[in-house]
């Protein structure tokens, strides 16, 4: 049989459609409910403090800005590598791209102490500031996912298409060294100062990213009734697996390093063996749940072609990013600052003593809300506008298989 | 008639200068016989743009603080009126400057001092600030401009010293010479409003026979002239931030 | 002169926006305390079109410089514009806060719908407790701040006294 040719098609009305948005809907109004609330009473109502600053919502936002620049990968790989079957999932891969950013950077703008002030951030620059960088970047970032997609939608600028994607891959790149760097640069903190923030940034972008494509792509086939064959999710299920190692590698060199270093032993030690919550998120969370277990629903050889064990193994990657996440901002956090080294210190404002934190309802609101806005814009997106193929069987995906 | 206003206003201007050298002049007891009070402001006309011919600083003589910085403490924050928001937790409210008890683990030798803005020469809060709002006056001092924060507590993340706080409520009558409100990053700012009046900062005033304050690019300062003899530590000094505030007996 | 029509003129403008806007907490033309600041007027550090139409810039400016470089003139000081211009209590002795309609600098910002975050930072009237003559006397030596003469600033444009003079209807809301 002759190849297929790729039919991109709208989402089909349907009530399910209409039910997802209402339910996303509800979520989005419970974060808008939370932003009031925080906006009106000031942060007091949130569980940040002057010694944890950076709460739950910046766990959400970094993931979603992590995993944005992730999942604009499955286009590159298309694009940039010139992997046929990857290339029909070009565009999908850049919506939810644009998406995830957008609900990441909401909930990073919304928990500011003043959001009104984003002009600001938008106008005044301090070109020293990674922080300002970053900014820049994101906003770059949408800029070029998009003219990515108008290449892969409009025939008339279909010559630029391989230009977009190289230029898309190679600033998502560096958004993502920027995002790992507002870590890296702290030359306060033991547990973030390191170079290696950046290159673990962009590899734990990678594993999320792809995590949230595999599930947004079986979704969004199985919900309107289309055809996503194994050769398709095999492909990504075995690329899902490169990047869970990637992510165990460099978080096995920064911990290693970590405890060899005398500055750093301290905090290392905190969160490997006597952080409490903190060493068992990083333990159970993060190592055996978001990394071995994917890796075995991948390997093992009884659920080759098992499409549950596949969304099993994305969802366990996607909470063990977040139990990743946490354990850097809020366990590095929570680790009291380093006054004197080799002395005990102490005072009536929390020096020397380890910091707690209890995230508030209204910071998982907020959070949740930008989850569910990343999901609205691209239930919307392909709803509207040709994102999806109409199908992608084994014989569309890959003719050449059987 | 506004040209009389002017000449009207400098005549006062000038006598009110005249008023606070006198203060300055007298103030009380030596830290070294070299100082010859616990430093010294030089007021400067209003119009006129601060400049970095001066930095200004101060030496903390932790041997002869007697309450280990209490009072200095106390002091700030009834000048800046911080540490009262009734909504927010302990870990939550604002603080300026606190004092840090110390004991070596090897040692035990235990000494107490107080920690504020170390106003760096090199501050880590405003290299990673985004919209330029921390900031370090050209005369040394580093403070946020509440203008144009944003609130998103970068600095805090950067400073090695805790000396920041964020502002977690709504407040109401600040002092009118310190404006401090929800949603903004505060710190000590070393008095900026009174340095430009001519007048100490409120902690080095209520502790004047441990601190010394002055201008560390004169050779002459009391400041500098007391360093020189009884040198000036700072708190995490292999991150090389070269501080503005230094400390004897840590 | 032209200022007592004008006062009126505004007043009932104001007015007229507020119950066209439907909007029942703006203030009414006897709310408008107008009258500390008109009798003050003539000893405003700017005349009083160019006060009207340019103290945000003015504000504005100010507050660049004296944060940035420490320049603290008293002419267009937000801090002097509160001592001069705001009463520490209402009359009934309560304190009086940016919001209460008595409040100088709520007068027209509520009438004009013009959402101000000064005095989230900014002490919203004078510190009583310190020195309870805060007020300055209009004629004392303590009462003027004139560092540049009257003139520093650029007269308003047509278009911007016509803004001040006449909200546009609605705008209350």
């Amino acid at each position: 049989m002759a190849s297929q040719a790729i039919i991109f098609r709208e989402t089909n009305d349907s009530k399910g459609f209409y039910i997802l948005l209402a339910l996303l809907g509800a979520l989005l109004a419970l974060g808008a409910l939370a932003f009031f609330t925080a906006e009106h009473h000031g942060h007091h109502i949130t569980g940040m403090n002057n010694q944890v600053v950076w709460g739950l919502p910046h766990v959400f936002a970094i993931f979603l800005i992590v995993a944005a620049s992730g999942a604009l990968n499955v286009g590159s790989i298309g694009t940039v590598f010139g992997k046929k079957l990857y290339q029909p999932m070009g565009r999908l891969s850049a919506l939810l791209a644009i998406s995830l950013l957008v609900g990441g950077l909401i909930v990073l703008v919304l928990d500011l102490g003043h959001p009104d002030r984003l002009i600001v951030a938008m106008t005044t620059y301090n070109f020293k500031s990674i922080f300002a960088w970053n900014i820049i970047l994101y906003n770059g970032f949408l800029a070029l996912s998009a003219v990515y997609i108008w290449t892969m939608m409009d025939r008339k600028v279909k010559k630029f298409y391989k230009l977009a994607g190289v230029a898309a891959f190679t600033w998502r790149l560096i958004l993502t060294a920027g995002t790992g760097s507002i870590f890296g640069f702290l030359v306060a903190r033991d547990f973030y100062n390191s170079a290696v923030m950046a290159p673990l940034f962009i590899v734990m972008s990678f594993a999320l990213g792809l995590s949230v494509f595999i599930l947004v792509l079986h979704f969004a086939y199985a919900w309107t009734g289309r055809q996503l064959g194994d050769v398709v999710m095999n492909r990504l299920r075995y690329l899902l697996a490169v990047f869970i190692g990637g992510v165990l590698l460099l978080e096995g060199a920064r911990h290693f390093t970590g405890l060899y270093i005398a500055q750093k032993a301290g905090v290392e030690h905190f969160i490997l063996f006597e952080g409490g919550l903190y060493t068992q998120l990083f333990w159970v969370g993060q190592i055996m749940l978001g990394s071995l277990l994917p890796l075995s629903l991948i390997f093992c050889r009884k659920l080759t072609n098992n499409r549950i064990a596949l969304l099993l193994a994305a969802l366990f990657t996607i909470l063990g990013g977040f139990a990743q996440l946490y354990v850097i901002l809020i366990g590095g956090q929570a680790y009291p600052l380093t006054l004197f080294p080799d002395a005990d210190v102490s005072s009536d404002y929390f020096d020397g003593v380890l910091n707690t934190y209890v995230p508030s309802i209204w910071e998982l609101m907020l959070g949740m809300g930008g989850v569910a806005l990343t999901l609205v814009m691209v239930t919307i997106g392909v709803k509207v506008l040709r994102f999806l193929p109409d199908s992608l069987s084994d014989a569309v995906a890959d003719p050449h298989s059987k | 008639m506004s040209q009389n206003r002017v000449d009207e206003y400098r005549r006062n201007f000038i006598t009110a200068l005249g008023g606070a050298a006198a203060v300055v002049a007298v103030a009380p007891t030596l830290l070294l016989r070299e100082a010859h009070a616990a430093g010294e402001v030089a007021a400067k006309p209003a119009d006129q743009a601060v400049t970095n011919a001066k930095r200004w600083g101060m030496l903390i003589d932790v041997t002869k603080l007697t309450d280990g910085g209490a009072g200095m403490v106390a002091a700030c924050k009834k000048e800046h009126g911080w540490g009262d928001e009734a909504h927010s937790s302990p870990e939550q409210q604002a603080h300026w400057a606190r004092v840090v008890k110390v004991t070596d683990k090897l040692t035990h030798n235990s000494f107490s001092l107080p920690v504020m803005c170390q106003h760096c020469e090199n501050p880590p809060c405003v290299d990673v600030c985004p919209t330029g709002a921390s900031m370090k006056r050209a005369d040394g001092i580093v403070q946020v401009n509440k203008h144009t924060c944003i609130g998103c507590r970068y600095c805090m993340m950067a400073c090695p010293y805790k000396a920041r706080s964020f502002v977690h409520e709504a407040l109401q009558d600040q002092k009118p010479h310190s404006p401090r409100g929800m949603g903004t990053v505060e710190s000590c700012n070393m008095c900026v409003h009174r340095i430009d009046n001519g007048q100490l900062p409120a902690c080095v005033e209520a502790a004047p026979d441990a601190v010394v304050f002055g201008d560390l690019n004169d050779p002459n300062s009391a400041v500098s002239q007391a360093m020189k003899t009884i040198g000036g530590k700072q708190i995490r000094a292999d991150l090389e931030l070269n501080t503005g505030v230094r400390y004897h007996g840590i | 002169m032209t200022s007592k029509f004008s006062t009126v003129f505004l007043a009932s403008v104001l007015a007229l926006a507020a119950l066209l806007a439907g909007c029942s907490k703006a203030p009414s033309e006897a709310d408008l305390n107008l009258a500390t600041a008109k009798q003050k007027a003539e000893q405003c550090v700017e005349p009083e079109n160019v006060i009207r139409t340019k103290h945000m810039d003015m504000l504005m400016h100010q507050r660049d410089a004296t944060v940035i470089e420490g320049i603290r003139t008293k002419q267009h000081s937000l801090k002097e514009c509160i001592n001069c211009h705001v009463s520490a209590t209402k009359e009934d002795g309560t304190p009086l806060h940016y919001g209460d309609k008595e409040h100088f600098c709520t007068t027209c910002h509520a009438a004009v719908g013009q959402k101000i975050d000064c005095f989230q930072c900014h002490a919203d009237r004078p510190e009583v407790g310190q020195d309870p003559n805060y007020q300055h006397t209009v004629g004392s030596v303590e009462g003027h701040h004139f560092t540049q003469g009257v003139t520093a600033a650029a007269a308003p444009t047509a278009a911007e006294v016509q803004m001040v003079a006449q909200p546009q209807q609605g705008a209350a809301k």
